[in-house]
């Protein structure tokens, strides 16, 4: 019983994961760069729940007000911070992605405190059911991303925005002679991977109600980690990935003797699976030319 | 390549400069001080900077009520607090700074793993020194170092008495595997717990301290939870585990605890019993400790209100009733007495038949090792809900 | 028949002047009482990170590869090199024996782990190598974080012994030296230019005869064993060493040092390292409370700000005429030499441009000064 509960625990914990997996994934299959403030993202959408959730008390509406800000930010980001950089090298762009984390997390800090802030978003209870008790917060998660996700895919697969998307990642140069409004497709990836980071901002404080300027920073990391193992640029791949994360965290946790060693772990299934995969599980091995 | 050459060149000199421009003698810093100089060093942004506010605000105060009460033979404090945010590395710096600023007296760190780095760099200059809140074992093992909280290993072994008192056949124990003060407390209780007793442990660390599902489902079925954590993570596992951990449980903490109930807008939403063994309840309506919430609230608001803060204004007055004692049985101290000879008179006052009530307790004194000696009350912060 | 000092390219030595002199004058005054502790702490705290930057440099700048996990490798040196000093304290004393076998015992230890991060870093490029290396370093901080009190003192940190504070910096500094004599001279050798033109177009110099993967192993080792050093230092510089400190946020640190002071250059390094420590320390103990908040957020723009300025493809017009060099040529016309060249290119001032065929000729051939090549090349690399 207690492990079919884990399980849960750790599916609706990857869930999460892979949802911000998917705002990194997306961004780096498309402007081929790593967003390391994607993270930071989920902070101020925690935020402008805690706002709106003082200010008016209900979280759907809390949700939307987050999912509206994160999506503006993330487009404002990406026109001033990334923009001006497109063309220039990988690296200094990781680097400017880094000031912006900075730069939101010292926001953050300077407008809200150090303190860290209760969210109380819902008092959703528990669900018992043949021996298991399970929260609700649990399924919800669990049902949320799974619907996001299909959609997500739906929407890559069959609009045209979305297919647009995949001819850009696959081939920047020839989607653009084909009248591909490349600029456009990449604000629009950025306003999906925002809009994401909001949604997993809001199951991270469903599940616990603690808000600090570093809400994003850790669970970035390990959505990025999730993204690789998954074979970054790959949407599929990001799902599996964070799942995969969610899961072995979970049960990590449960197990005395490893439970101090959950990080550790999970960053050493990550070298494994780039050692015997080096783009990941469901990454495309791509062709080097000359 | 020549522009680059140039800027360095000049770089360096300028880096030169500024540090011949910051040189003093070695000794004599205290000799042009105008008011006594109390130094601390604590985390006042990042993560832990809750704490540290709460120390620089209280002891402020403290100096603040001091000097307008005349201070000193009519000498002024003076306060100069640096932030270390929670970093052992940024210490030195902190410490030297302020000894070369004329720093006669510390309230070392504010937490653990700085401290570390205090006792030593304080023990060189033989600085006298009072922690609120740093709790590690190790802190005051030089003779200048004194604490005004309990020593983890105390504070261990305390709970785990009390956990032997009560009979119960196992109980789950919550921890942070990556913390001074959590293992600190951890190790010595489990040390001195009742081998019949069986545990069921859950950990935690910084990178998951915003989930715990997973250690809900580990110690969901346990009737009575120690928690050796701080307030923080401590009120996001009660909230997340309110509905999973059976409503009859009890939550037992150390002076971690305290500052629980201010994190929640209404705390019998927890429906479990709450408790701690602390020296400090920021809940209290009478005594000393209620005077110093009412004066701090006023001044800053509930939300840095905690017994690190309390503790911090403990160790102002405990300082300033010290030397007071001291002049008054006949020691000399000049507004420039160095930190060391400062530290002497200090020394032999703590370690002495010195005493001192304030808002962590009454008639507290010190052992020679600077472990403090003090009652520790157990504070139900809360009752179950069911028994209501 | 110029004279011999001619000959002698300052350029490459300025380095290793400007901080052989500084040392001695610091240590000058120290011994004369007019050092003051805190300057002491910070010289001891820029020393580690020039070391750190540097030796991080030849990995991101030269070889191009992408390392987040610099951290992780002092990390390793940091333990192991305060492990060493804590058992031969003992039997040794607290002296400069103890000290370079703590050294070396720290460094090899780092090495050998770069080996084997190295190893997988033949496999993986770019982005994947950088969250390895990130991997790398949260790993081994996790399994120092939960060794046990005996070993290496678990999450209170390892206590261990700090050498005398007035003679701990110069070592330090001498140690810079060493470790900047030895990266400069690999860079500048042809090993160097291999290294170089792996990070140019690994494939182009895979066809060329390189051997990337020696390579790419030889420079991970190197720069793994100097961040050993480096963590030996730090252990020596600290009472406790406490695995908080080697988070990936360290490493990102060590990173901007880099980038800030120029990919692919050296001296950049170990201004920007020296700059950004010098305001970190000096600003930690002026700033406190919502001040130091603005310094984070005013270092966090700056980084943006000079990243930008620097990178932008669309700025690159603006850059070229607005820049320091010009503003400098401006003040003074230097004179054109077009065999001067960044480090890190190939030998252009062997190439003979000047022939004395007098005899034969009677002409003498040299580049017209003012071809755009130079300059353009020039201006790529300052």
């Amino acid at each position: 019983m207690k492990f079919i509960e884990t399980l849960l625990n750790g599916l609706s914990m990857g869930s999460t994961y892979a949802m911000i997996a998917l705002g990194y994934t997306m961004v780096y299959g498309i402007a081929k760069m790593l967003n390391f403030a994607h993270g930071d993202i989920i902070m101020v959408g925690g935020y402008m729940i805690f706002l709106s959730m003082t200010a008016v008390g209900n979280p759907v509406l809390g949700l939307a007000a987050a999912v509206i800000f994160c999506v503006v930010l993330g487009i404002t980001i990406e026109k001033i911070a990334y923009k001006p950089l497109r063309g220039a090298s990988p690296l200094a762009v990781l680097i400017t992605a880094i000031g912006v984390s900075y730069l939101l997390q010292s926001s953050a800090q300077m407008i809200f405190g150090s303190a860290p802030k209760m969210v109380i978003i819902a008092d959703l209870g528990n669900l018992e059911f043949a021996g298991l008790k399970v929260p609700v917060y649990t399924l919800v998660t669990l049902g949320c991303s799974v619907v996001i996700m299909l959609a997500l895919n739906l929407f890559v697969k069959y609009t045209k925005i979305g297919r647009a998307m995949i001819a850009v990642s696959e081939d920047k140069g020839a989607a653009q002679l084909m009248g591909i409004n490349v600029n456009g497709i990449i604000t629009v990836t950025f306003a999906i991977g925002s809009a994401l980071a909001a949604f997993a901002g809001f199951f991270m404080l469903m599940k616990s109600p603690s808000l600090t300027n570093t809400l994003g920073a850790m669970p970035g990391i390990k959505a990025f980690t999730a993204a690789v193992i998954g074979g970054i640029g790959s949407i599929p791949g990001a799902m599996v990935g964070g799942i995969l994360i969610g899961v072995v965290e979970a049960i990590s946790l449960t197990v005395p003797a490893i439970a101090a060693y959950t990080d550790a772990i999970e960053f050493l299934i990550l070298i494994v699976i780039l050692l015997v995969r080096p783009t990941g599980i469901l990454g495309k091995k791509r062709r080097e030319k000359v | 390549m020549k522009i680059t050459r140039i800027l360095s060149i000049v770089m360096a000199f300028a880096l030169c400069l500024t540090c011949l421009a910051g040189c003093g003698g070695a000794s004599g810093y205290t000799a042009e001080n105008t008011e006594y100089v109390i130094g601390v060093s604590g985390p006042l942004t990042g993560g832990a900077a809750v704490y540290g506010t709460a120390v620089k605000n209280s002891a402020q105060m403290a100096v603040d009520e001091i000097n307008a009460a005349g201070g000193l033979n009519g000498v002024n404090f003076k306060l100069v607090a640096t932030d270390d945010t929670h970093d052992a590395t940024k210490v030195a710096a902190n410490y030297a700074s302020m000894l070369e600023g004329g720093m006669q007296v510390s309230l070392g760190t504010v937490t653990t793993a700085p401290g570390l780095e205090f006792t030593n760099l304080s023990a060189e200059d033989n600085v006298f020194f009072i922690t609120p809140s740093a709790s590690g074992d190790d802190i005051p093992k030089n003779d200048n170092g004194f604490q005004m909280c309990f020593a983890d290993g105390n504070q261990g072994k305390v709970a785990a008495d009390y956990v032997n008192s009560l009979g119960l056949d196992s109980i789950g124990i919550f921890y942070k595997s990556d913390d001074a003060y959590s293992n600190g407390i951890y190790k010595q209780f489990k040390e001195n717990l009742d081998s019949s007793i069986s545990t069921v442990e859950a950990v935690f660390t910084d990178a998951n301290a915003t989930d715990f599902s997973s250690q809900i489902t580990t110690l969901k079925d346990c009737k009575f939870i120690f928690m050796p954590i701080y307030y923080q993570p401590a009120s996001v596992f009660m909230t997340q585990a309110k509905d999973t951990v059976a409503a009859d449980a009890v939550y037992y903490g150390c002076d971690g605890f305290d500052g629980l109930a201010g994190q929640f807008e209404d705390f019998s939403i927890i429906p479990q019993e709450v408790s701690m063994l602390s020296h400090f309840d920021s809940n209290a309506t009478e005594g000393a400790a209620a005077e110093f919430i009412k004066k701090y609230t006023d001044k800053f608001g509930t939300e840095t209100l905690n017994q690190f803060g309390a503790s911090a204004y403990d160790c102002v007055y405990a300082i300033y009733n010290a030397m007071k004692k001291a002049v008054d049985e006949g020691e000399e101290i000049d507004v420039t007495i160095s930190a060391s000879d400062l530290c002497e008179i200090l020394k032999a006052q703590f370690t002495g038949d010195f005493t001192f009530s304030g808002t962590t307790g009454d008639d507290i004194t010190w052992e020679d090792n600077g472990y403090v000696t003090k009652s520790a009350v157990k504070y139900t912060l809360k009752t179950a809900n069911s028994a209501e | 028949m110029a004279g011999k000092i001619k000959n002698i390219k300052w350029k490459y030595y300025i380095n290793y002047i400007a901080i052989a002199i500084f040392t001695v004058v610091f240590s000058v005054m120290s011994f004369t009482g007019n050092l003051s502790s805190s300057n002491i702490y910070l010289l001891e705290k820029i020393a580690i990170a020039v070391m750190l930057s540097v030796s991080l440099s030849v990995v991101v700048g030269f070889l191009g590869e992408l390392s987040l996990g610099h951290a992780g490798f002092m990390c390793v040196g940091a333990y192991l090199g305060g492990k060493a000093s804590c058992i031969l304290e003992p039997v040794l004393g607290n002296g400069v024996l103890t000290l370079i076998i703590s050294l070396i015992a720290g460094g090899v230890i780092a090495a050998l782990c770069g080996i084997i991060i190295g190893l997988p870093a033949l496999r993986l490029k770019g982005d994947y190598l950088a969250i390895v290396t990130l991997a790398f370093g949260e790993i081994v901080r996790s399994l120092f974080m939960n060794s046990s009190d005996e070993s290496f003192g678990g999450s209170l940190g390892l206590n261990t012994p700090r050498y005398d504070k007035n003679i701990l910096y110069i070592i330090a500094f001498v140690l810079v030296l060493l470790c900047l004599a030895v990266l400069q001279n690999l860079i500048r050798s042809k090993h160097g230019r291999a290294i170089t033109s792996i990070r140019d177009n690994e494939i182009a110099a895979r066809a060329t005869g390189i051997n990337v993967t020696k390579y790419k192993l030889a420079v991970f080792t190197v720069s793994s064993f100097f961040a050993g050093i480096a963590g030996v230092l730090y252990s020596y510089s600290n009472f406790t060493v406490q695995s908080t400190k080697f988070s990936y946020n360290y490493s990102i640190e060590i990173l901007v040092m880099v980038v800030l002071g120029g990919m692919g250059s050296i001296n950049g390094s170990i201004i920007a390292a020296t700059l950004i420590t010098f305001l970190d320390v000096k600003l930690q103990t002026i700033l406190t409370g919502n001040l130091a908040v603005l310094q984070d957020l005013f270092y966090a723009l700056v980084l943006i700000i000079l990243v930008i300025y620097n990178n932008a493809p669309g700025l690159k017009s603006f850059r070229e005429t607005n820049n320091l060099k010009s503003i400098f040529n401006k003040i003074r016309k230097p004179k054109r030499d077009p065999s001067r060249r960044a480090d890190d290119e190939a030998k252009w001032d062997r190439v003979p441009t000047k022939i004395e065929m007098n005899e034969i000729l009677s002409v003498e051939i040299q580049p017209t000064s003012s071809t755009v090549e130079p300059d353009r090349k020039e201006n790529k690399n300052d």
